[in-house]
């Protein structure tokens, strides 16, 4: 999980590595990722996202598909 | 080990963690908790099972207290004065969600080695173009945590 300048960065990235390009995640997306996994971390009843909490809160940044899917065993 | 316990190590470990920046040992924790070294140890097993701490194979070291490292990294957070290393980019915005309160990421572009540096207000991050990305899809991310 790494920051990259820009789209094209990560594209270099990948290239080098004969790695496959997975979704893009804008600075906005992953505060709202950080927010929902971490704001409570430091209270005592607080605990991780369950599997359909996390397709919801992907989905409702507009992370969806295989790759975000908690449970899912095939990736497109 | 009780949940009671349970609760009371997790509370000892992130406290100390978020006070200091870095990784407790467990006597500390045991000191923090009211707990004997034992006790906490038994603990981190079930922490390790709700997938909120993650050990060094001695089984009594933390790597990881999500989004806390207990090693360096490439991911500095600075917030009200203290350093703390965040495992990876998503917990370098994680660390200040769970303190609550403003910081500065320092990081780099992974292809370039570009830094990085972000403002993160309570409300978020400042505009910025930077660009997360994770090889690993999400149902293989505790797999290997460390990779990813």
């Amino acid at each position: 999980m790494l920051f990259f300048r820009s789209e094209e960065r990560v594209r270099a990235w990948c290239a080098a590595r004969g790695a496959p390009v997975r979704p893009l995640v804008t600075m906005d997306q992953l505060w709202r990722m950080a927010v929902t996994w971490y704001s409570t971390r430091l209270e005592g009843e607080s605990r991780r996202p369950r599997v359909d909490e996390m397709r919801a809160v992907f989905a409702g940044i507009g992370l969806e598909g295989d790759f975000w899917d908690p449970t899912a065993d095939s990736f497109g | 080990m009780s949940v009671e316990f349970d609760v009371r190590v997790k509370m000892a470990v992130y406290g100390l963690f978020a006070e200091t920046g870095r990784r407790p040992a467990p006597e500390e924790v045991a000191s923090r908790a009211g707990l004997d070294s034992a006790q906490v140890l038994a603990a981190y097993k079930d922490l390790r099972a709700q997938r909120l701490l993650l050990l060094e194979p001695d089984g009594r070291t933390i790597r990881m207290a999500p989004p806390f490292s207990g090693v360096p990294t490439q991911h500095r957070v600075e917030v009200d004065g203290i350093e703390y290393f965040a495992n990876c980019a998503w917990d370098a915005l994680g660390i200040p969600a769970a303190l609550r309160m403003p910081g500065r990421v320092r990081s780099r572009c992974e292809e370039s080695g570009a830094p990085l540096v972000l403002e993160v207000g309570r409300q978020g991050p400042e505009a910025s173009a930077w660009r997360f990305h994770c090889l690993v899809p999400a149902a293989r991310w505790w797999d290997d945590l460390v990779f990813t």
